[in-house]
């Protein structure tokens, strides 16, 4: 190349000069011999601003950065060669002389010769460009500000589980610990948690519970899970539901409790309680309210029920025989009121202690002047009875004259008033009541045969309450609480001891003698719970050996039918019958000899 | 009086410029000002007896827009490696520099800082890669150009490494 640019450029051509400055330019020119570098033509404004106007036009590269003077010493490879690639500086930063900074940026350049050093100050493309820069960094800050806020509340959300988990741990071992039965059920009514006594009491093992729904886990009968399932979706906030049966291997009655989760409206927390003793109680209860006023719930009383289903329903004449005290008037209304004559009057006669006359004007009525005293006609209790029923207590102390009119009721089914000779015809059933053993009173020739047979088609035996001792707690309960509820008494239980104590008691007076030591006791009680203390002398004073009940010596004729009861009950066996009435067989032999009763 | 030239090295906005201007002209701005140009700050230090000059080379941070020429490094005789604390990323840049930086001028002296630890509850650089650091032979001071913390520490502890180091020039070459 024979063309030499820098020797066509004049250094004092103006329009050159112009144009450099205002590309913001300074030109420098080394020289040779000093090395120093000297301005050429126009300096730019920026020149003037930094250096003064009166300055000298040689570069003092001891008063701009260091980084130029690296620059200018460093082994440029274009000063040797003049084909090699020119290597900018590089912006950087000056004092501008102002206050303020300035961005430059040079360029050396060696030909021939000659070594020429720009200065160009960098400006709005500059600017743009670092701007751009600015920018995208800042994006690139920001954006991992909000990757770790991420993170960060990523952190947080895991430790807040971390510790719900742990409070949650901590409210089941407490659950564990108070054996409460509990469930959760999520909002389709899966079982998303269950209580080591829930699983118990549901018959459910570990395992086969969690994540299925409440209807394949609880064995409930379908009218329970009707109603369970509409006890969930009803909308108020705590609910209660049951009882339930639950039919696993131990069958249990339960109550729930409903709460919805105050957290999670869709989530409900179901409490089971175990209402299978409460139940059985209240049931045995209901049983008893539903057999009329009979109160028992023992194979021999459950028998006695259903004997009296079964003559209720034809129309014979029926035997009840049972101890002083055992209900059979209670029998005997209860057959009346199962009956097809349950519209119709029931009327109750005590024949014991009556004269013939009495008894017989009583039973059938008299006509005026029939006898001293008879001012006016009167109609019989067979005629009062019309339609209904007659209960004759204690038939085995009906004089003889009165047995045969009775035999002649029975069998023609018609009266006649004392005094007249018309008989009149009545539709009356006869029920007849005894605590003797008539056999034996037709043995002794006190009863007739003949009626006898006519009345006993049907018979009932009722059990003492010595031979349904399982009885006694639920009769005291339910005396307790007909009593209490008369005097307006508050008690509300008996203590174990008491009851202990009504259990070991021989009970001589049967249901009737418990009706009044419990009368006694409620009187006497000052608390909330019947003491021992509060029961009657004879009660407290015995031992508690429930197994042999003593010796309570009873008085005359009464005595005697006991002691026979217990034989025909034991069917002739002495040493049961011994047994039966808790006391000695010796003692049984001394009083069967002292009251005349012949072996049989 | 001797002239020592200092690079600053570490990735964008860990704060090279933030510490510089906190040690010469002792501000410090919340404003982020992107460095682009190279700025070169003096300030004269004592140690024991003798004053240094120190020519601290603000370089821009290296990253995806703008890589650190190696002839900006020549001549220094030490240089200082800048992380951020609050990014972790500014460890690695950190890593790959000084190996730049220690293929471009020997074994000078060199120290690095963790700044920002005004704000350390949001550090995500741990104990255990300070460890990894130190275990790579590597000062590991800790400063906030924003408090003045750890400021003066960091170059009075460079200056003393180069101080120690002039008397045999000719070793590190
Ligand atoms: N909180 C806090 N911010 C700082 C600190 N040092 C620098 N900064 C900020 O970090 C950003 C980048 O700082 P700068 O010095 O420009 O970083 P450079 O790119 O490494 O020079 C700026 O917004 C500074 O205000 C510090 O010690 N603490
Ligand atoms: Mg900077």
């Amino acid at each position: 190349m024979s063309h030499r640019p820098f020797d066509s450029v004049p250094s004092d051509d103006p329009l050159f000069n112009r144009i450099l400055s205002t590309l913001d330019i300074a030109v420098f020119e080394r020289d040779e011999p000093s090395g120093g570098f000297r301005l050429q033509g126009l300096a730019p404004e920026w020149w003037c601003a930094r250096v003064g106007p009166e300055a000298s036009t040689v570069l003092d590269l001891e008063q701009w950065s260091p980084f130029l003077r690296d620059y200018v010493a460093a082994d440029h490879s274009v000063w040797a060669s003049e084909s090699g690639p020119v290597e900018k500086s590089g912006p950087w930063t000056e004092s501008d002389g102002q206050g303020g900074t300035m961005t430059l940026e040079a360029t050396v350049l060696s030909m021939e010769s000659r070594t020429v050093l720009l200065i160009e100050r960098l400006g709005a493309g500059f600017e743009q460009m670092r701007s751009i820069v600015q920018r995208a960094r800042e994006r690139m800050l920001a954006e991992d500000v909000t990757v770790k806020s991420h993170r960060k509340t990523e952190t947080r959300l895991i430790n807040q589980l971390e510790v719900s988990e742990r409070t949650k741990d901590d409210a089941l071992a407490l659950l564990q610990h108070l054996g409460l039965a509990a469930l959760v059920l999520d909002e389709r009514g899966c079982i998303t948690f269950a209580s080591d006594r829930a699983r118990q009491l549901l018959g459910a093992s570990t395992g086969e519970v969690i994540g299925r729904e409440w209807g394949e886990v609880i064995p409930f009968h379908q009218q329970d899970r009707t109603i369970f399932r509409e006890t969930i979706n009803a909308p108020s906030d705590s609910r209660t539901a049951g009882p339930f049966y639950i039919d696993s291997a131990q069958p249990t009655w339960v109550e729930v409790d409903i709460h919805r989760d105050p957290r999670h409206p869709g989530r409900q927390i179901v409490v089971v309680n175990d209402r299978t003793e409460l139940h059985t109680l209240r049931r045995a209860l209901s049983e008893q309210a539903s057999f009329h006023d009979l109160v028992g719930k023992s194979p021999a009383m459950l028998r006695v029920y259903q004997l009296v289903r079964d003559v209720a329903s034809v129309d014979t004449t029926v035997l009840i025989e049972g101890e002083t005290g055992t209900g059979k008037e209670l029998i005997a209304r209860a057959i009346h009121s199962t009956s097809g004559r349950r519209e119709r009057p029931f009327i109750a006669a005590n024949c014991a202690g009556l004269t013939d006359s009495i008894l017989t004007s009583q039973l059938f009525g008299h006509k005026r002047g029939a006898f001293t005293g008879a001012v006016n006609d009167q109609q019989g209790l067979f005629e009062a009875a019309e339609g209904g029923t007659l209960f004759l207590d204690e038939i085995g102390d009906v004089p003889q004259p009165v047995q045969t009119a009775l035999l002649r009721v029975l069998q023609e089914k018609e009266i006649t008033r004392l005094g007249e000779s018309r008989p009149r015809k009545v539709d009356v059933r006869v029920l007849a009541a005894t605590h003797h053993n008539l056999s034996e009173d037709v043995v002794r020739g006190s009863f007739r045969a003949d009626l006898l047979y006519r009345i006993r088609i049907a018979r009932i035996r009722l059990p003492t309450l010595r031979e349904r001792r399982e009885d006694i707690p639920l009769l005291a309960h339910s005396f307790l609480m007909t009593i209490c509820a008369a005097t307006g008494k508050t008690i509300d239980r008996l203590s174990p001891e008491t009851l202990h104590r009504l259990m070991s008691y021989v009970w001589p007076g049967n249901v009737r003698e418990l009706r009044s030591a419990i009368e006694f006791a409620v009187i006497s009680c000052k608390g909330t719970e019947v003491s021992p203390d509060d029961l009657p002398p004879e009660i407290v004073g015995t031992p508690a050996v429930p197994t042999l009940a003593p010796w309570i010596p009873l008085q005359g004729g009464d005595e005697k039918s006991r002691l026979l009861a217990a034989l025909s009950d034991a069917k002739g066996n002495r040493t049961e019958a011994a047994k039966r009435l808790g006391v000695s067989r010796a003692t049984f032999y001394r009083r069967l000899v002292e009251l005349d009763i012949p072996p049989r | 009086m001797i002239q020592k030239k200092i690079c600053m090295l570490g990735g964008f906005a860990v704060g090279k410029t933030s510490l510089v201007r906190r040690f010469v002209t002792n501000v410090f701005s919340d404003q982020y000002h992107t460095t682009i140009g190279v700025t070169v700050e003096k300030k004269t230090v004592a140690i024991k007896d003798h004053e240094v000059m120190l020519m601290l080379w603000d370089l821009y941070g290296e990253d995806e827009f703008q890589k650190v020429r190696d002839s900006y490094l020549r001549g220094s005789s030490a240089y200082i490696v800048v992380m951020d604390g609050t990014r972790r990323g500014t460890l690695d840049t950190a890593l790959a520099l000084q190996q730049t930086a220690a293929r471009t001028l020997g074994s000078v002296p060199f120290v690095s800082i963790i700044n920002k630890a005004d704000l350390q509850t949001e550090w995500e650089i741990d104990e255990g890669a300070i460890e990894q650091l130190r275990a790579r032979g590597w000062t590991v001071l800790f400063g906030s150009a924003k408090l003045g913390q750890g400021v003066e520490e960091l170059f009075r502890n460079i200056t003393t490494q180069i101080m120690h180091g002039s008397p045999l020039p000719t070793e590190r070459l």
